[in-house]
This record gives structure tokens, C-alpha cells and sequence, in this order.
């Protein structure tokens, strides 16, 4: 009998443990960190007001690409909204794994999202890029700006940064005057996905681009490029020893810590540089949109947006709570919970932009709207990688600028078989 | 009376019979089942399935088909500039991180044998590296190591040495990578080498001391083959272990800069779930899985020849 009771028990129990998960009106694939925190807080309140019950499965940066992967391709339906980082739109668009949105946009009588979202914003949540039907909404409005201590860059001589000479100047000079203690410029060097990110502004700034406007051939090895290379190895020069390994913390402490004096960095910085308990820095950071090269500045965009997965089984709930989470007062309570809106009127309101933690909105702003998005390609995480290793190696030095180069054009050719 | 119940009664209801006498009779059948099913659901399905998985091409678009590509996954290993210089890192790490393990956990094992067993509080903090999970090692070597703000360049400044990149340095990067590897795990041999000290016989010492046999002659005629079926284990799990490596490398360098610290297991991680290749990575990995168990069994025909 007791036995009998046990196995009784048992099946129970696992039955239980495999139907937890559908317990869940939505499940939301969420990162770590500020932009997963404020989703995550924005489904608590959704769960209450509509008395529902919203799960959040919160990961770091690279495992949600990992799980929204392999949930995609078992389609196993466990996550019915991804937070999707931008680059990632053409590999889940273009496998499958994502719904297209327009007959929710119907049936919720609407064309599209309203016309007060930045027009870039929603250019990256098309697939193909600004052509083809919704695939998400934008939610957390990341490009990247321009960090400088406008003081140090005056005392080197230059009064606002407009152009990458300008940066290289005055970051030379503080270099040199800082003795191994103080650099001018610090950057994201380590391998892969931080020295691709640091250098595809300066890249751009150029006038070069990884493909032709239409994708049918890889671009990287033109005089452009090698433009490109030659401003970066000279900011390289005016860095810290082991910028080779250095990613988003270790050059958001450097600026916070008062040790460089300029960067390229993301908005969600700004709260730290702002916060006295965390940075010597306060106040005295400016921010202003990518410097020029020979063509106009252009920060790489990395908005994070929502998706629905195609194996959901909850589509029209997702839909209805992607649509709630991204109206103006959702994402105007996500800009005070620390993440950059996507909305003009949120990036435009006077009770946010009065405040010393908002300042940089106006510059923000005009970043997203200058900004360019990472090569749409389904392939870029493995793109990027071979990007990012000749970048390391190039600014490692155990290879020139040019075979860099070279390498690169080689390498993405081969894993695009394109020419 | 019994006799003439059990005849009209059906087989199922008889004492004895039916379902409770099968349950009795298969009972240790039935107890085995669930670890049977797990070992099976765990081990040998998954091992079959990569095995399948490895000469296929699998999109991770879930509606394509997987394609057969036979020892084409294979064929791609001689060729791939990226895995080449993973075997290579994988080796020079495992062959320098294991040797130094392997000659300062005997080297303590021998020097602190006797003055050990008096402080046994040593041995425990001896031991802490190796019971930290790996990821906390790697956390913390990354503040040691950090360039500007981390102590081991805070002491070159005082001692007005120049500062280095370490991790972050193309020449320095593995090095600091098996430096992080032998502090965790030189402990785990120093133990089992002092395990094997301890339970060495007296005897053949005091003969030895007799003939006049100096100390280098005692360990290199006697503690060496005593303590060599030990040394051949201790080696085999490090090794085993050390061509597993991902943690310290993830955390610390993510198989930068320059692709100097890129090991086999990074790779693989990056092939199976970042370029959404699980086919080409099933490859690598039964590769590995090869490559381990031809060295496993060498060391033991090794420590068997001997015995």
C-alpha cells in the first residue's frame, strides 16, 4: 500500500514539474542586467493589473541568445516573448522562430506601431531591415555615444570633440601628460563582440561598411577600411596596457574611476557615472553623439526589443503585452527605471529631461537617429567572431592593420559565400 | 477446503498468483528499472544521438530537413584554421598546466610529509582552492590580474616593476591562465601524493639507510615506484580534466586576445551554440571524446606495465 502510495506520489510530482512552466499565462525571455531588470518589473505590474500571471526567465547576455536558439529551433513554445539584442533580429527572424506581427497590428486595428516611436527604432524591428513586416517592438533605446571629460579634453586643447583628429589630439596629450596612470581614450578590445562594437563606429565614420548596400559582397578590405584601421591602432596607442581584454565594465570603470578621459560607451552607463556612491566622476562626464571621420559620426544601435516566438502558444496575450509594455507611460516608468526609451515623447519630456540623471536624452537622441545597425545578416554571431579575432590580433599587434583586414574580408567571404 | 478455493478461483485473486506473484517474482527487475531508464535517458541516448547529430547538418531553421553529410563534419576538422589553433592552445595549456601541478604537488607532498601530519589545519587550507567552484577562481583571478586596478600590478608599482596586461596580454594571456589553473589544482596532487607517501612501506627505507643509500637514491629507487601507480591516477584525472578546461578561459580572456587562449571546449560552445552549428560541434566533441580516451588508455596499459 505504502508503496503504492509512493509510486502515486511520484508520477504526480513529475507531472506537476513538466506542467509548472504552462502554469504561466506568458513566459518573457529576459537578460540580465538593467534592460531584463525593467521588463521584468514591467510584467509584475502587468501581472497584477490584469491579474494574470507573468513568468520571467532572466539569463545573462549570451544565454538568451543560447536558450531563444534552442527554443526556436525544438520549437518548444517554453518562452513566448524574447528581449531580443538587435543583432540577433535576422537570425530568429530569418530561421523561423519569430512571428510576424502584422495580422496582430490587424486585429488590433492598427497599421503598425504609432508614428511617436524613433523612426530608427523601429527600422531594426523589420525584417528585412526597414522593408519588411514587424517582427518585434523596440523597448530599450540603446545606441552608442560619446563619453568625454570635457574639462581634461580642454586642457588638452579641444573644446568639444567633433572629429575623430579632435579625440586622437586630445587624448594623445592627456596620455602622455599621465604617465602610465592616465590615458586619453579607453576602449573594448577583448576578442569578439567588444572590439567589433567599438570599432564599427569609427568604421563607419569612414565611409566603409562590412557589405554593399544590397549584401551581395563583403566590403571590409577598401581604402575605407583601411581609413578606418589606421584611426583606430592610433587610438590603440593612446589606451591603457590591456585594453586587448577590456569590455563594457572594465572601460565603464576606467571613465567612473576618474583613469581615461574618453570612450565610446552605451546609455546605460550614464547612471553609474552619475551616481556618487560609484563614480568620482559625477557630473563632470559629457556626452555627445559619435565623432566624425571623413563621412558624418554613426553609432552602432543596439536596441533591445521584444519578439514573439513562433512555437508560442499564448501569441495574442504576448501580443497585447508587448503592445501595453511599450505605450508611452510604459516605457516613460522603463526610462526612470534606468533603461533609454524609444519614444519621442518620453525622450522630449520635461519632467525626465529636467533631471541631471536625463541630461544626455537630447544627445541620445540624435544618436539613435544617426546611428547605423550591425550588419543584418543571420550568420553575424559567427560574422562577428571572425571579425573580432583579426580585430584582437591587429590590436594585440601580432598581426598589421592590413592583414587584418584582409583576413577579415577573407574569413566573412567564406562564411557568407559571398565575394 | 483451500485446495478446492484455489481451483475455482481466478488466477489473478489466488494467494500467490496473479499480478502480486509476478511483482514478487520481478521485483529486482522493477527496482532497477528507474536507474536503468535515467542511465539510459542520460548517458547512452544522448551519447547515440551525438554520434547522429555529428554526420548531419542541422539548421537551426527547425523546418529544414537535416541534411547527411556523412564524415563531412569530420572532413571540415582538418581544414578549419579556428579548431586547429584551439588543439593547440588546448595542448600547450594542458601539457604545461598538468607538469607544474604535477612537480610542486610532489615537490610539497614530499617536503611538508612529515610536517604535516602535525598541522593538519595546513592541509585544510591547502585544499580550499581546489573545493572553490571554478567560476569563483576565475572571478578572482580576473581582479588580481586586472590591469589597472588589480593587486598583482598594484604591487609592480610599489615595487616599481612594469605594470603588465596579463590576461589581457597576447604573450602573457595563457600564462596567466595556467598560473589560475595550478593554484586551484596543485593541491588535489599534493594530496593524493601525500596519500601515497603515507601508506609507503618503512621497510625497504631502513634496508636502504642501512646500505648507505642517500636521500636522491631513496626517492628516485624506491618513493618513485612505490608512488607510481598514484602519480599515473593523479595524472590521468588532470590531464582528463585540463582538456575539459572552458571556466578560467570564459571568464578570464573568452579565448582572446588574438586567439591565444582559445581552447577546445570555448570552441565548441561557441560553434554548437552561438553559430547554431550543433552538427560540426557533435564532431569536435566526439573528437575530444577520442582523443581522451586513447590517452586514458595508454595511461593505463602505462600504469598496469607498471604494476
Amino acid at each position: 500500500m505504502v508503496r503504492k502510495f509512493c509510486l502515486a506520489l511520484a508520477v504526480a510530482a513529475s507531472a506537476l514539474a513538466i506542467s509548472a512552466s504552462a502554469w504561466a499565462d506568458i513566459t518573457i525571455l529576459v537578460p540580465s542586467g538593467s534592460e531584463g531588470d525593467g521588463l521584468r518589473a514591467a510584467a509584475a505590474d502587468y501581472a497584477k493589473m490584469k491579474n494574470t500571471k507573468v513568468e520571467t526567465v532572466q539569463a545573462p547576455y549570451a544565454n538568451v541568445f543560447e536558450q531563444g536558439a534552442n527554443a526556436g529551433a525544438t520549437k518548444s513554445g517554453v518562452f513566448d516573448i524574447i528581449l531580443m539584442d538587435d543583432p540577433w533580429i535576422p537570425f530568429f527572424a530569418e530561421n523561423g522562430h519569430l512571428e510576424d506581427l502584422t495580422s496582430y497590428f490587424k486585429g488590433a486595428g492598427v497599421e503598425g506601431p504609432d508614428n511617436d516611436f524613433l523612426s530608427k527604432s523601429l527600422a531594426i524591428c523589420r525584417n528585412p531591415y526597414n522593408s519588411g513586416p514587424y517582427v518585434c517592438l523596440p523597448y530599450v533605446g540603446n545606441a552608442q555615444m560619446f563619453f568625454y571629460d570635457a574639462a581634461k579634453f580642454k586642457e588638452a586643447g579641444v573644446e568639444s570633440p567633433k572629429t575623430w583628429d579632435d579625440v586622437l589630439k586630445a587624448a594623445k596629450t592627456l596620455t602622455e601628460q599621465g604617465g602610465g596612470r592616465y590615458f586619453g581614450y579607453v576602449f573594448r578590445g577583448g576578442q569578439g563582440n567588444p572590439v567589433v562594437a567599438d570599432f564599427m563606429p569609427i568604421f563607419w565614420s569612414h565611409g566603409a561598411d562590412m557589405f554593399n548596400a544590397d549584401r551581395t559582397k563583403v566590403t571590409i578590405d577598401t581604402p575605407e577600411g583601411a581609413a578606418a584601421m589606421k584611426v583606430f591602432m592610433a587610438l590603440r596607442d593612446v589606451s591603457p596596457k590591456g585594453v586587448e581584454s577590456y569590455n563594457a565594465n572594465e572601460v565603464g570603470t576606467a571613465l567612473a574611476a576618474g583613469t581615461a578621459a574618453s570612450s565610446i560607451n552605451w546609455p546605460n552607463w550614464v547612471a553609474t557615472f552619475e551616481d556618487p556612491s560609484q563614480s568620482k566622476m559625477v557630473g563632470k562626464i559629457s556626452y555627445s553623439p559619435i565623432p566624425a571621420g571623413t563621412k558624418p559620426g554613426s553609432s552602432e544601435i543596439g536596441h533591445w526589443t521584444m519578439g514573439i516566438m513562433a512555437a508560442s502558444k499564448n501569441k495574442q496575450e504576448a501580443f497585447d503585452f508587448m503592445m501595453w509594455a511599450t505605450t508611452a507611460e510604459q516605457i516613460k516608468i522603463s526610462a526612470e527605471r534606468g533603461n533609454p526609451p524609444v519614444r519621442t515623447s518620453v525622450f522630449t519630456d520635461a519632467e525626465l529631461t529636467k533631471q541631471e540623471q536625463f541630461r544626455h536624452y537630447p544627445v541620445l537622441m540624435e544618436a539613435i537617429q544617426a546611428s547605423t545597425p550591425r550588419p543584418r545578416h543571420p550568420k553575424w554571431p559567427e560574422i562577428e567572431n571572425a571579425f573580432g579575432i583579426e580585430l584582437s590580433k591587429a590590436v594585440a599587434g601580432t598581426i598589421s592593420p592590413e592583414e587584418a583586414l584582409k583576413n577579415s574580408q577573407a574569413a566573412v567571404e567564406q562564411i557568407t559565400g559571398l565575394k | 477446503m483451500l485446495k478446492s478455493d484455489k481451483g475455482t478461483m481466478p488466477k489473478s485473486l489466488r494467494p500467490g498468483g496473479g499480478l502480486e506473484h509476478w511483482t514478487e517474482r520481478h521485483l529486482r527487475y522493477l527496482m532497477l528499472a528507474p536507474t536503468v531508464l535515467i542511465l539510459l535517458a542520460l548517458t547512452i541516448f544522448p551519447s547515440v544521438y551525438m554520434f547522429y547529430a555529428a554526420v548531419h547538418r542541422i539548421s537551426p531553421n527547425p523546418d529544414l530537413p537535416w541534411e547527411f553529410v556523412g564524415i563531412g563534419n569530420f572532413a571540415r576538422l582538418l581544414t578549419d584554421a579556428q579548431f586547429h589553433v584551439a588543439l593547440r592552445n588546448t595542448a600547450v595549456f594542458t601539457i604545461a598546466a598538468v607538469t607544474l601541478e604535477f612537480l610542486l604537488g610532489l615537490g610539497l607532498a614530499l617536503l611538508l610529509d612529515r610536517f604535516i601530519r602535525r598541522l593538519g589545519f595546513l592541509k585544510t587550507m591547502l585544499m580550499i582552492p581546489m573545493m572553490l567552484p571554478p567560476i569563483a577562481v576565475a572571478i578572482t583571478w580576473k581582479l588580481i590580474y586586472e590591469p589597472q586596478f588589480g593587486v598583482l600590478n598594484e604591487i609592480m608599482f610599489l615595487l616599481g616593476l612594469p605594470v603588465q596586461a596579463w590576461a589581457g596580454d597576447v604573450n602573457l594571456a595563457m600564462f596567466s591562465i595556467i598560473v589560475a589553473d595550478v593554484w586551484q589544482w596543485t593541491p588535489f596532487i599534493f594530496l593524493l601524493m601525500l596519500a601515497g607517501l603515507a601508506s609507503l612501506p618503512v621497510e625497504p627505507y631502513e634496508a636502504a639507510a642501512l646500505d648507505g643509500a642517500s636521500s636522491w637514491r631513496q626517492f628516485w629507487d624506491l618513493t618513485l615506484p612505490f608512488l607510481k601507480p598514484v602519480i599515473a591516477i593523479a595524472l590521468l584525472l588532470r590531464v582528463m580534466d585540463a582538456l575539459r578546461l572552458f571556466d578560467l578561459v570564459f571568464i578570464l580572456t573568452g579565448g582572446g586576445p588574438a586567439d591565444r587562449t582559445k581552447v577546445l571546449s570555448l570552441y565548441i560552445y561557441q560553434v554548437a551554440y552561438r553559430f547554431a552549428d550543433p552538427g560540426y560541434a557533435a564532431a569536435m566533441s566526439l573528437f575530444v571524446l577520442f582523443v581522451t580516451i586513447v590517452l586514458s588508455t595508454w595511461f593505463m596499459k602505462r600504469m598496469r606495465l607498471a604494476e
